[in-house]
């Protein structure tokens, strides 16, 4: 598997760490790194030219062990390893757009991308532990170290932990993707369920996945990215309407669970509430009409029979059994004004 | 470091070079009260200047909404912040004003260039206190748009009561536009660690070569405005340019007389005033009292620099809205804030005149003159008693040129009858 990272990644990574966000770093390596930076400003074809700073980055963002993390954790994968032909590793400016994805090609080559905040490798100083930053003017000359400069190694050492993490998480679900035995599928085969619905069945497909890795995380010996109380509150919150203790058997075998199955996760989304095979409808449920979640359904052993023929002849397989909310109702109702609605009928 | 004097501050400052000072300084005026949050500066900038590969994310001019809003995010607050960190308690005005060396009294906290000597901030020592954004800071530039603030706690359901009225509002926001504030002390400046930014000797504007530059990012970590921006396509920074053909009166449509910025140009709301000051040999103004910019800072004392206390020297000027928390205002334009309201909200009869030159004639106005006309209305405004003059008000480009030529109140046009829309 060929690692490969993108231009703008490895700048910015590299440039967190000579700007002095990385302790640890030579100050002499730092000016090294400038130097030869320089230079490379002369290179007049931008082609050359870019790929020149490239190549400085990559060997800086090597020398000073900004890789190692990525290949550590990636040797706990072999199964991604073999798989993979390509692990792309992007720059992501936000939050939200951090993770990894797979792409298949139609030759069938597999590719990972992995899109990742620079800052996450280049422990970042946050300006919020200044009681002890601060220096006098008498002292200005003493070393940093000495004055405090503790408790900014102390959050800085968390970083390259967090990372690890960052990344176990990830590459468990690039693993899970490309396991056969998993039998993933990006398109999640649940038929007759509304756009609606086929969103929800995608959070808590999320959820439940995110679930078992954590789980697998945290029984493998490592620290998941959140405790197992964050994620059994999420799924009580994903699954508020069976009772608590179904949430918690549930919870338990998804966080017990070794070897989750894509399978799995879509009989547990699909129809939670076994809504599909009530015989009357429930409150909540979609109309069979407008597929609206609805708590108001209508009186269907009294409606006209007008309005019986006419849903009929828009929706052939639908029986009254099957009920309709009352907004469709009023609809129909408006839909005919000669024989129900008198008052409009005279108009 | 050297002795420099800040006459916003009305005194002398540390600062890493000697004093030097242009033959004119470019300045601005943004009359905060007017501007609609358009985006049309922005994008009349973006177009000229900011379209390319790179530039994405790079806007020279933009307009947030404050309190909540800034690009990059909370820009002013975490440099506040630091300062607060580096000088505690300390960061306050005092003395009395005392003409153009003191117009707000004295500034006795520290500035982003003397904090340095007693605090290291988040990117080690520098030059100047700053810090470098990250790039979800560079995002979404206009980032809570129109989210206003409560002074107060409020209910559920309810409006304020009175919450409409001045002198300040119980809800609030305002727009603020901003581009490089072509310091008289540029931070950015002061931080390259390959002297690529430069002041120009003719007109102040500060600029960076990028034959120079080498992308190491000082001037956007010490820039406390963070107006200088690096692009990744030639890893160099750039950096609002204050338009300077146009300046140097080389847009054709100006005829050869010096044209203001592109941004100032295409404000629809004629918030933006834009000019040159000549300066005497300690960085303060020369005395003009007939240039519109002078006027309104030195004499009228309306427009007030952004965040003085930086210690940068700001050539962009603000008048105050009207509207907003008084102690947010002061934190913003210094102690200078209630009596710009005053004058701004009640003007007298120059002033009402003076605020007319905002927007008219895309060239700058170096002298004004007004002929005085009958008077049409009177008032009291919040008990002061308030008289307008239909005066005219006439400005000349620098050779003389008469460019501007309007009356306090607005011209009526009435078309003949003989047309179907005739009033």
């Amino acid at each position: 598997m060929q690692l490969r990272y993108d231009d703008y990644f490895l700048e910015a990574a590299v440039f967190l760490c000579a700007s002095g966000r990385q302790t640890g770093v030579p100050s002499l390596q730092i000016a090294r790194f400038h130097r030869e930076r320089e230079n490379l400003y002369s290179i007049l074809d931008p082609d050359e030219r870019n790929t020149a700073f490239f190549k400085l980055h990559l060997d800086w963002f090597r020398e000073w062990g900004l890789e190692q993390p990525l290949t550590e954790v990636l040797a706990e994968f072999p199964l991604v390893r073999e798989r993979l032909a390509v692990l792309a590793v992007r720059k992501s400016s936000v939050k939200n757009d951090e993770g990894a994805e797979l792409y298949v090609n139609d030759a069938g080559q597999r590719t990972g991308l992995l899109a990742l905040k620079p800052e996450r490798l280049a422990g970042r100083r946050s300006a919020d532990f200044s009681p002890l930053q601060r220096r006098t003017a008498e002292s200005s000359r003493t070393p940093p170290e000495a004055h405090g400069m503790a408790a900014l190694k102390r959050a800085e050492a968390r970083a390259p932990v967090a990372l690890r993490d960052f990344l176990r998480h990830e590459f468990a679900h690039l693993h899970d993707m490309l396991d056969p035995a998993f039998g993933y599928s990006p398109a999640l085969d649940l038929p007759g369920l509304n756009a609606a619905q086929m969103r929800l069945a995608r959070e808590r497909y999320r959820l439940l996945w995110d679930i078992t890795i954590e789980g697998r995380v945290a029984a493998a010996g490592h620290a998941p990215l959140q405790p197992r109380e964050h994620h059994a509150a999420a799924f009580a919150r994903g699954y508020s309407f069976w009772p608590e203790t179904q949430q918690a058997e549930t919870f338990a075998s998804l966080w017990q669970n070794p070897t989750p199955r894509h399978a799995d996760f879509l009989a547990l989304i699909a129809d939670p509430r076994e809504l599909r095979d009530a015989h009357r409808p429930a409150p909540g449920a979609p109309c069979p009409l407008c597929d609206f979640p609805t708590f108001h359904w209508a009186d269907t052993g009294t409606l006209p029979f007008e309005i019986r023929q006419r849903i009929a002849a828009e929706f052939p397989a639908w029986v009254p059994d099957q009920g309709l909310c009352n907004r469709c109702l009023e609809t129909y109702q408006a839909a005919s004004p000669s024989e129900l609605n008198p008052a409009v009928a005279g108009c | 470091m050297s002795n420099v004097f800040n006459w916003q501050l009305g005194r002398e400052m540390d600062y890493p070079y000697e004093a030097a000072f242009p033959d004119q300084q470019f300045a601005f005026i943004f009359n905060i009260n007017r501007c609609i949050g358009c985006q049309s500066c922005t994008m009349a900038c973006k177009s000229t200047w900011t379209f390319a590969k790179g530039q994405e994310y790079m806007w020279w001019n933009n307009v947030e909404t404050k309190p909540y809003g800034g690009y990059p995010h909370h820009w002013d607050v975490k440099t506040l912040d630091l300062l607060e960190q580096a000088n505690p308690g300390g960061q306050n005005w005092g003395g009395q004003p005392d003409g153009v060396k003191a117009p707000y009294g004295k500034f006795n906290g520290k500035t982003i260039f003397e904090a340095t000597k007693t605090f290291i901030g988040p990117e080690g020592a520098n030059r100047a206190l700053g810090y470098l954004p990250t790039d979800e800071e560079w995002s979404a530039p206009n980032r809570y748009e129109d989210h206003p603030v409560g002074n107060e706690k409020g209910v559920k359901g309810q409006y304020f009561k009175g919450g409409e009225l001045l002198p300040e509002h119980k809800t609030w926001f305002f727009y603020l536009a901003r581009i490089c504030n072509h310091c008289s002390y540029p931070a950015c400046l002061a931080a390259c660690p390959r002297n690529a930014i430069y002041k120009r000797p003719e007109d102040g504007i500060v600029l960076i070569d990028q034959e120079r530059c080498r992308g190491y990012r000082k001037c956007m970590e010490a820039c406390p405005y963070k107006k200088t921006l690096y692009r990744g396509t030639t890893r160099t920074s750039e950096k609002c340019i204050a338009c300077y053909p146009r300046i140097e009166g080389r847009d054709q449509t100006g005829g050869g007389l010096p044209m203001q910025t592109r941004c100032m140009a295409s404000c629809i709301g004629h918030i933006r005033l834009q000019g040159l000051i000549e300066l005497n040999k300690d960085g303060t103004w020369k005395e003009a009292r007939n240039n519109p910019l002078y006027y309104l800072i030195h004499v009228a004392k309306v427009a007030l620099p952004l965040y003085p206390q930086f210690g940068t020297e700001p050539n962009g000027y603000y008048i105050p809205p009207r509207w907003v928390s008084r102690p947010y205002l002061q934190q913003m334009f210094g102690p200078g804030v209630d009596d710009a309201i005053e004058k701004y909200s009640a003007p007298d009869r120059e002033l009402l005149a003076v605020l007319q030159l905002f927007g008219k004639d895309q060239r700058i106005c170096h002298r004004y003159e007004i002929k005085e006309g009958p008077k049409v209305f009177e008032t009291e405004v919040r008990g002061k008693k308030f008289v307008m003059y239909n005066d005219t008000i006439i400005g000349y480009a620098k050779d003389g040129t008469k460019i501007i030529e309007t009356t306090v109140e607005e011209p009526l046009h009435v078309r003949d009858a003989k047309h179907a829309n005739s009033i």
